[in-house]
């Protein structure tokens, strides 16, 4: 009620323009106050004599702050630019101060951040006046009088613009932000919605990079598909250099080893962005695992001829959730999914022993051709990775 | 001299023969034949030295340089420590330990200068720990009694052998190389700084901070345990030493540019420090602020 009352009072001790005219800043600033229905109950400022040493030391102390957080910051640009940033192995001379480049900028950056927040904090604190100030509380739903107006004006303002007669318009109006909106949409969507189905059988979900028609024709059939070592040189380097040591050999591994190996044509050699692109594709990696000889192994039937003497060539995509099940333990044949701790046994055709996996590992067909390179005989016989949907088994 | 006087009697004999010959019987023909014969006797004894030369099998011994008496050490060191589990003629013993009959001298020197062997008790797999005082690689007896052993082993059956080079020599020159091939070939059980993880039912892949890079080199040629070998033909010496320098200068605290590792396993332990301070320290300030004012 009180507030009501006030806020009338205030209203009705609203100044004329004359009156404006001769007001100070100070009362200007006071009326606002009033307006809002604050009342100022103390404003004692921190330093009511001017030029004291106090005075004097509280503004040292503040633009202390901020000097010294200009320092760092100036520290931070010169160390920026001027500290040895450079990769150093730490045997090599200059690796200590290459160590510290990080904690450097960062302790520079960090600490002249902080110190500006410090300095407004503590100009805040030794220079804002001490001040009291109440402000009327107003309870309860609005003036009868302002909610019925107000509700008034909207409804006759949307009146006054026709709207509500011109269904033309309201229609096309729709239509056109509709087809707006599916845009806007598209254009948000549309590069994360693509289609595995696309290609049918050759689709992605079904074939890798292994497939034979991945390469290029070579009188009736297609070329040859080598098994390919990833040794860290770039396409462009292998196209330079050749191709020594890139594709495997059945010598090339001992007794109880483990190589991850990719698809290589050699087509490929005419394009470097190619050479590097296989390695990345995320179904063609494959385990070449050798065994010890004389291991005790049981062949999947239909797969019997997939391996080559004691190698053994099965996807490294797991079965359960696609990730790299790389993790082969040479004294117990088990291959060790990181992720969900599905176990699968090298010896058993990849077949799942522990975990979450259901499905054998995928067994790549494999032999050697007259050069002596390992080749690929052909694509994967089922979808590699995870299940879904249309997969049968 | 009883035997010398027949022998110039002949010989005495011949000469005058020879003497003779020429005057009574010349005959240009006889003078061909004889020609003929000699030389025919000379190329067959020519051609049976040459054969005899060509196929006589080379002497299976003084080949390798001597080191009998370092084997013959190496055998009393193996008595010493090592027969119980693997027996008397490198065999194995069932339930104890396997052959050690062309392990070669690789496997030896991980295992011994580790500490994994003598082993402890039989348990998952063998574990790093302090070696024996007489088999520590770090005093003179210690490395020459591993590289007596390792010589024993190594004329057992042969295998792998350790590099020529010793410490430092073994970092490459390119240690990103080293980290792209160690990415790919041992971080799924290493981690990629070397932490380590784990393997199946109890096993696990040991972290590599004390790991020396003798001791790193002859782990990826000898696959102990449960790791599978990487040969000189799968992952080359060069790059069995770009692999090391990566290793050294990321384990062990190294490469450190952030001031800590925080466990050097990535963002899990990275985020949840960043949280907890960070958070706790901007919450603790906002308190202080408000109890200030």
């Amino acid at each position: 009620m009180s507030g009501e009352t006030s806020a009338s009072e205030s209203r009705s001790r609203r100044p004329t323009e004359a009156e404006m005219e001769d007001m100070t800043p100070d009362q200007l600033a006071t009326l606002a106050a009033e307006l809002d229905d604050v009342v100022v109950v103390q404003n004692l400022p921190k330093f009511p004599v001017a030029g004291t040493r106090a005075e004097k030391r509280a503004e040292r102390a503040v633009a202390g702050w901020f000097l010294l957080s200009g320092l760092f910051a100036a520290v931070f640009v010169v160390a920026y630019i001027a500290w040895p940033y450079e990769y150093k192995a730490p045997s090599e001379p200059g690796y200590q101060m290459y160590a510290l480049y990080t904690p450097v900028i960062g302790a520079t950056f960090g600490l002249s951040v902080l110190l500006l927040g410090i300095g407004v904090i503590a100009y805040v604190k030794k220079f804002f006046p001490d001040e009291v100030s109440v402000q009327q509380r107003h309870d309860g739903r609005s003036d009868e009088v302002d909610r019925r107006t107000v509700l008034a004006q909207l409804a006759k303002a949307g009146q006054d613009t026709t709207i509500a007669r011109r269904g033309l318009i309201k229609r096309s109006l729709g239509l056109a932000s509709g087809v707006f909106g599916l845009g806007v949409g598209a254009l948000a969507l549309g590069g994360l919605i693509r289609n595995p189905w696309e290609g049918g059988k050759h689709a992605a979900l079904w074939v890798t990079g292994w497939a034979p028609d991945h390469g290029e024709k070579v009188g009736t059939g297609y070329e040859k598909v080598y098994l390919r070592r990833d040794t860290g040189a770039l396409g462009e380097e292998i196209i330079e250099k050749g191709i020594d040591g890139i594709r495997v050999r059945p010598e090339d591994l001992d007794a109880a080893s483990m190589e991850t190996v990719f698809p290589f044509r050699m087509s490929d050699l005419k394009d470097p962005k190619k050479l590097d692109h296989v390695l990345k594709e995320s179904d063609t990696p494959v385990m070449l695992i050798r065994l010890r000889p004389g291991e005790q192994v049981t062949l999947r039937s239909g797969q019997e001829d997939f391996h080559y003497g004691d190698y053994y060539a099965f996807s490294k995509v797991c079965t359960h959730l696609g990730c790299p099940t790389s993790l082969y333990e040479a004294q117990t044949n088990r291959i060790l999914c990181p992720c969900h701790q599905s176990q699968f046994l090298a010896t058993e055709y990849a077949k799942p022993i522990f975990g979450p996996a259901t499905r054998s590992l995928p067994e790549l067909p494999i032999t050697v051709d007259d050069e002596g390179y390992f080749v690929a005989r052909g694509d994967f016989n089922e979808a590699v990775g995870p299940g879904f949907w249309e997969r049968k088994s | 001299m009883t035997t010398t006087t027949p022998r110039r009697h002949t010989a005495a004999l011949r000469s005058r023969i020879a003497a003779r010959a020429p005057q009574s019987l010349r005959t240009s023909s006889k003078l061909r034949r004889r020609i003929a014969g000699a030389l025919a006797l000379s190329l067959a004894l020519l051609s049976a030295g040459v054969l005899y030369t060509a196929f006589a099998p080379r002497p299976q011994i003084a080949i390798a340089q001597d080191d009998s008496q370092l084997v013959a050490q190496g055998q009393q060191v193996f008595n010493n420590h090592c027969i119980s589990c693997h027996g008397a003629n490198l065999q194995g013993v069932t339930d104890r330990g396997p052959s050690l009959i062309g392990v070669g001298s690789a496997a030896t020197y991980f295992q011994v200068a580790t500490g994994r062997m003598p082993l402890a008790r039989q348990e998952a797999q063998a574990i790093r720990k302090a070696p024996l005082h007489d088999l520590d690689p770090k005093t003179g007896d210690g490395a020459r009694n591993i590289d007596a052993l390792s010589a024993f082993v190594q004329a057992n059956g042969g295998g792998p052998t350790p590099p020529l080079e010793k410490g430092e020599a073994l970092r490459g020159s390119d240690p990103a190389r080293g980290g792209q091939l160690f990415r790919l070939n041992c971080a799924s059980c290493h981690n990629f700084t070397g932490r380590g993880g784990a393997l199946s039912s109890g096993k696990f892949a040991p972290h590599l901070d004390e790991s020396t890079e003798e001791q790193i080199y002859t782990a990826m040629l000898s696959g102990p345990q449960n790791m599978p070998h990487f040969s000189d033909r799968q992952v080359s010496p060069e790059e069995k030493k770009d692999i090391i320098a990566y290793v050294t200068s990321v384990t062990d605290g190294n490469n450190n540019p952030g001031g800590h590792p925080l466990g050097g396993f990535g963002p899990v332990s990275e985020g949840l420090i960043a949280f907890l301070v960070g958070i706790g320290a901007m919450v603790g300030i906002a308190v202080w602020l408000g109890a200030k004012a």
